[in-house]
């Protein structure tokens, strides 16, 4: 039993993996064909954008903060594109993608700017985000638009054996695992575990955590190219649903709130195993009406094992 | 000017937080290849000193120049670019992260790292085995004791080879077999010409390393001591500045019975218990250097921290248990050291601050009858000769010496036969102060037992019947009133009890 706490305590991912596997599980046994290589793709693009909004919350987290506006900053991407640079003539993939990422990493920028310079709190600050791009969201796409066939639906099915969506999350992760063999990683992990120690040490913990919410807002950017290859529309009602996932699957998975804990992994198990509830719920007939009580229930009973019984007991620094 | 490089020169450097000048005039002069100690009590602006030099604090006047050079660091990580490596008091480590991690904290860029894994992990073994022995690299920092994460902030400022070194008070957490081996390595690093600034409250540890001291009094240089004149006496002379308090201290009165009393109160895992007790009249004073154990005991005789031992309120009926709830029903008052955060609501009226505990006395038919808070209000105001517009005025429009008197009021309200004061007169101007120690004598003589935590010596020379010096979570020294001095209450700081306590 010790062992396994252990495994716990060392993989702050374990339970959500441990969970995404039951799930998963329970799901091939209600509904065998679930993982079928005809259904795959399918189900990975109605994943993606849920694991890369986990993975869009995870950078601010770790760094300290919290990130409440990635959620609606995908589904502002979303209707951006749709909505402004296809009627523009501009939604070739080698104009479109670039200009994308770059306004969702300069929103996340924006985030970072407000937070570590101007020094308001993280969550005044996107919370006042998540409403301004909530609401431009609402002024260029008011009602839903469908878009015209584009390069964005590569993503919702495959390139040959691939699974498209794949492309989309393994460009996320492929952007954080060699940042982890930079410095930067371990400098974000610091800062969020102590701001103190590390500003101390020397690091340089403003353009730390602008970076954070920077690289936090490109993950959010790509969430919103996944969310359109799977909607082919703009759909700005869909703010208030993702808002607060991406949230809930990086704490699923083990991200600490407190800072300095935590990574992409989780994000992905956490994300997994909520997409893995939903399905199951649907398919096994649950009304619609409990399927968001079971995500609290979910969430809260996951945060507090990850609190209390597995969290490492460290040592309380005296000073 | 040869090519001699000269170390790091600050002169004339003064700052000033708020109200408060932490530093008024410091000279300091670290020559390459010495090991230099800063010597000071509480407040004599060491720590800023300190902050000027790592880059946390840029001064408001006066100039730092490292080898000719002007230094205008803006930020740690500029001091030590500049080759300054500063080990703050603070012990400051990332729990859950590694060692090596650890080790190398700020020493990369944002993103590049200083250099290929594998050479850091040979260079930050070697530089721990020096200072602390055998550290296993990839255990997360959380996981070791205060000694070793001590130990790893050193190793940190040491992988950068600074050319000048500052260790501040990093020896107060270490253990005896890490401090040799800290010595050893100071040794060698000044031999090769690093320039090592030492701060310790240790004087033996003073005395043993040391090629120089320098000493700060009120945030002044005072002297600059080389090793062959070194004695521990006038180091001591030279941190007080022998004060005349002949015309300002306090006679106390005759003691009457005893009202409070602690048994065996352990501060800390394997420190010396500590008996205790108050009488009716007296005042105690509680001393020591930041962090001694001091705060802790004060909090012990209130109820307000858990630990070994026991405080009871001793009774005509027999002696009580003091706990968080009963300090109101036993006649114990405690006034916190925080002002904001602790004891104040600072959006809140004066008279609301005033009449916070006590609001169970003015109800009438379950409703509160503002007229009598207003009227025990004023007389209290009275009392403590309090200045103030209007008592619906917030208490943030007070001076803090007008705050602290309200927050008295609202204590001595609650009718105290014992008064804890955990620094009563922080942040005080010095009128008020003189103030506030009236009232305090004169609540003493009416019988009420007081004992009082203060950071200023000179306050506690001025007031005590009798001082209790802490020193490593235990009472070091009990200076009483006829041998009551600055001199032997600093030496008592220091580790030293001077002729007129044996």
């Amino acid at each position: 039993m010790n062992r396994v706490l252990t495994l716990f305590q060392r993989w702050p991912f374990a339970f959500a993996l441990l969970l995404a596997l039951v799930l998963l599980v329970l799901n091939l046994a209600i509904s065998p064909s679930f993982l079928s290589p005809a259904r795959l793709p399918g189900t990975l693009a109605t994943l993606a954008p849920f694991v890369l909004v986990g993975f869009a919350s995870t950078p601010s987290l770790l760094a300290g903060g919290i990130d409440i506006s990635v959620g609606p900053l995908a589904t502002f991407i979303n209707c951006f594109f749709v909505a402004v640079l296809i009627p523009a003539g501009l939604g070739d993939w080698q104009l479109a993608a670039p200009i994308v990422l770059a306004v969702a990493a300069g929103v996340g920028a924006l985030n970072g700017i407000l937070i570590a310079v101007v020094r308001l709190h993280p969550v005044v600050a996107t919370t006042g985000m998540l409403f301004l791009l909530v609401g431009l969201s609402l002024t260029i796409a008011q009602n839903p638009v469908a878009a015209p066939d584009n390069w964005t639906e590569v993503f919702a099915g495959g390139v040959g054996f691939l699974p498209g969506a794949l492309i989309t999350i393994g460009a996320a992760g492929l952007l954080w695992f060699s940042l982890r063999r930079t410095a930067f990683v371990s400098n974000l992990l610091a800062t969020g575990e102590s701001d103190v120690s590390a500003y101390g040490s020397g690091v340089n913990v403003m353009a730390v955590r602008i970076l954070a919410y920077t690289l936090g807002g490109l993950f959010a950017g790509i969430a919103g190219i996944a969310l359109t290859a799977i909607v082919q529309s703009s759909q700005s009602s869909l703010a208030t649903t993702y808002a607060l996932l991406g949230l809930a699957a990086a704490v699923l998975g083990g991200t600490s709130l407190a800072g300095g804990r935590g990574g992409l992994l989780g994000a992905l198990f956490g994300a997994v195993s909520i997409y893995l509830l939903q399905q199951l719920l649907t398919a096994s007939g649950v009304a619609p009406s409990l399927i968001q009580f079971a995500y609290g229930a979910v969430l809260v009973v996951g945060v507090v094992l990850g609190a209390t019984l597995l969290a490492p007991r460290l040592k309380r620094s005296a000073s | 000017m040869n090519n001699q490089p000269t170390g790091l020169v600050l002169s004339g450097v003064s700052k000033r937080f708020g109200a408060t000048r932490a530093l008024i005039d410091g000279d300091l002069h670290l020559r390459p290849g010495e090991i230099h100690t800063l010597l000071g009590e509480n407040g004599s602006g060491k720590s800023t000193l300190v902050k000027i030099m790592g880059g946390v604090h840029r001064p408001d006047s006066g100039t730092v120049t490292l080898d000719g050079v002007p230094v205008a660091s803006r930020s740690p990580r500029a001091a030590m670019d500049l080759g300054i490596a500063t080990v703050f008091q603070e012990v400051l480590t990332a729990g859950s992260q590694s060692v090596l991690e650890n080790v190398w904290l700020g020493s990369h860029g944002i993103f590049r790292r200083a250099m290929p894994r594998a050479e850091q992990r040979t260079i930050a073994r070697e530089v721990l085995t020096r200072i602390a022995g055998d550290m296993p690299l990839d255990l997360p920092a959380g996981q070791l004791s205060l000694s070793e994460r001590q130990s790893l902030c050193i190793a940190r400022a040491l992988v950068r080879k600074p050319k000048v070194l500052i260790l501040d008070e990093s020896t107060a957490s270490l253990d005896v077999g890490s401090r040799d081996r800290l010595f050893v390595e100071m040794r060698r690093l000044a031999a090769e010409g690093t320039a090592i600034l030492f701060i310790s409250h240790r004087m033996d540890e003073v005395a043993e390393i040391s090629d120089r001291v320098t000493v700060l009094r009120s945030g002044r240089t005072v002297s600059a001591v080389e090793r062959a004149e070194l004695s521990i006496d006038r180091l001591i002379t030279d941190m007080t500045g022998n004060p005349d308090h002949d015309a300002t201290r306090r006679q106390p009165h005759e003691p009457g019975e005893k009202i409070l009393q602690g048994t065996a109160l352990g501060l800390a895992a394997g420190s010396a218990p500590i008996d205790f007790e108050l009488r009716s009249g007296e005042i105690v004073g509680l001393a020591g250097l930041e962090g001694h154990g001091q705060d802790l005991f004060i909090k012990r005789l209130a109820g307000l921290a858990p630990g070994p031992g026991r405080v009871e309120r001793v009774l005509a009926r027999g002696p009580e248990e003091v706990s968080e709830r009963n300090g109101n029903t036993l006649g114990v008052a405690y006034l916190p050291r925080e002002r904001r955060g602790e004891s104040l609501f600072e959006s809140m009226s004066i008279r609301e601050n005033f009449a916070l505990p006590t609001l169970h006395m003015h109800r009438r038919a379950g409703l509160l009858d503002s007229a009598s808070i207003a009227k025990r209000f004023e007389a209290f105001a009275h009392l403590l000769s309090l200045r103030f517009g209007t008592a619906h005025d917030a208490i943030s429009t007070l001076s803090g010496g007008n705050q602290q008197k309200v927050l008295l009021a609202r204590w001595l309200a609650t009718d105290p036969q014992v008064l804890l004061l955990n620094d009563p007169t922080r942040g005080v101007d010095i009128g008020t102060k003189r103030e506030i120690y009236a009232i305090l004598d004169r609540l003493s003589a009416t019988g009420m037992g007081i004992v009082v935590l203060s950071s200023e010596v000179d306050e506690l020379v001025d007031l005590a019947d009798r001082v209790l010096v802490f020193r490593d979570q235990a009472v070091f020294a009990e200076i009483a009133h006829s041998g009551l001095s600055t001199e032997s209450v600093v030496a008592a700081y220091f580790g030293q009890k001077s002729e007129v306590l044996s």
